[in-house]
């Protein structure tokens, strides 16, 4: 297969894309550095080099002796794993190929973000928080209070990162919510122990896929990114627990350390 | 006969978590399913260990090494990247509450004042939440550290 040079850049164009898409709606290091290389030389690359950090990707094609080094900036998205699978599976298809360079280039750039329904979502998300409560111990009551304080976390939590604001004041906002309204439960002695719901409700905004990339990321010698998602998820987790002293702070209430 | 109660129990009260915050993570429709019977399976796999006297660090190795290898089947089976179906799967795992614990202590430490008893309430749950939190991504990533040594998955 022979490329002209605007067929190299093209193609290194459409690479970068996917990279780009993978990395926005967090995708792990090599799974961003594997999809990318595996569909530039799907189509027809003879090498792909790529250097991962933690906000952008800076690719190389390779073909007879041409390099073609491009640059993209990749801003947070939010986590979206049908965007994931979507790439993943033209990455599949470009190397089966059944798809061309001009196909790919279209359906990647169709690809529109799912998202669930959001009442759905804070429905799901209060039965979760609820769940942990059982777990930590909690009887019907505290089930109760739970449920209704991180729902009403996750309704502020969806309102706020959809005004694009900043993921910090986001989770401490919504910290302090889920906090007060449970406090509630201690205040009228809702259940046996109702210190639980304290405990359960902000556990919606654990950053788990953060943490969970970041030591992946680690292990699998991507060290520097790996430590950008450790301390992005570590920032996360001091807002949560801010919000939460401010909270205990401002109603009296001590659900925590005693 | 107990056992497989408390199991069930444990089981049912899993899956729900892994559902929701699968939801959050945008995993498509036809997947959410493998994520609750993945979120089941570990966390009372995890609690069975736990109820016959494993500590929570190695238990829960137990577990998310599992989930990752049930995960690299349906991952070649379906075209799918694994950590769609594995990570929400681990949520009803992760340790928050011993995360919030350690930073609300070293609020308080603050604050407070030093003392002897919150310095181990810090420690405690800051080493436990690290342990844990290494021991769910280090079995995670088994099947690709072991087998799948550089070369793609799916």
């Amino acid at each position: 297969m022979e490329l002209s040079k605007e067929q190299q850049t093209e193609l290194t164009r459409i690479a970068v894309k996917a990279g780009q898409i993978l990395h926005q709606h967090g995708a792990e290091s090599r799974l961003v550095e594997q999809t990318t290389q595996r569909l530039g030389t799907a189509l027809g690359a003879q090498s792909i080099e790529l250097s991962v950090s933690s906000d952008s990707i800076v690719i190389t094609s390779l073909f007879n002796g041409n390099c073609i080094t491009t640059t993209r900036r990749c801003y947070d998205r939010g986590i979206n794993m049908q965007m994931v699978c979507e790439v993943q599976r033209l990455c599949v298809m470009a190397e089966k190929q059944l798809m061309d360079a001009g196909q790919v280039k279209e359906r990647l750039q169709r690809l529109k973000p799912m998202k669930y329904n959001r009442w759905l979502v804070v429905l799901m998300i209060g039965f979760s928080c609820a769940s942990f409560s059982h777990f930590f111990g909690g009887d019907l009551p505290v089930y109760i209070t739970t449920f209704f304080a991180s729902a009403g976390a996750m309704i502020l939590r969806q309102e706020l990162a959809h005004r694009h604001h900043n993921p910090f004041v986001n989770f401490a906002s919504a910290a302090f919510v889920a906090t007060s309204i449970s406090s509630l439960g201690v205040i009228y002695d809702f259940g046996e122990e109702p210190q639980i719901a304290m405990a359960a409700c902000v556990l919606l905004l654990v950053p788990g896929f953060p943490l969970i990339n970041a030591v992946s990321d680690m292990l699998k010698g991507h060290i520097s990114t790996g430590i950008a998602r450790w301390v992005f998820a570590t920032l996360l987790s001091i807002s949560v627990a801010i919000g939460i002293v401010a909270s205990m702070t401002l109603t009296g209430v001590v659900g925590w350390i005693n | 006969m107990e056992l497989l109660k408390l199991l069930v129990i444990d089981a049912w009260f899993a899956w729900i978590p892994a559902v929701g915050f699968a939801m959050v993570f945008n995993v498509p429709k036809k997947m959410l399913i493998y994520c609750a019977v993945g979120g089941a399976f570990a966390h009372s796999l995890r609690y069975l260990l736990m109820h016959f006297g494993i500590p929570i660090e190695w238990a829960t190795l137990a577990a998310s090494s599992s989930m990752g290898f049930v995960g690299l089947y349906w991952s070649r089976k379906h075209l799918i990247p694994r950590p769609v179906f594995t990570v929400a799967s681990i949520i009803p795992m992760i340790p928050g509450s011993y995360a919030f614990t350690t930073i609300i202590g070293i609020v308080e430490l603050n604050s407070g004042g030093y003392s002897l008893e919150l310095m181990q309430v810090i420690v405690e749950n800051g080493l436990r939440t690290l342990f844990i939190l290494g021991a769910l991504s280090f079995g995670l990533a088994l099947p690709s550290i072991l087998i799948y040594r550089g070369r793609p998955i799916v």
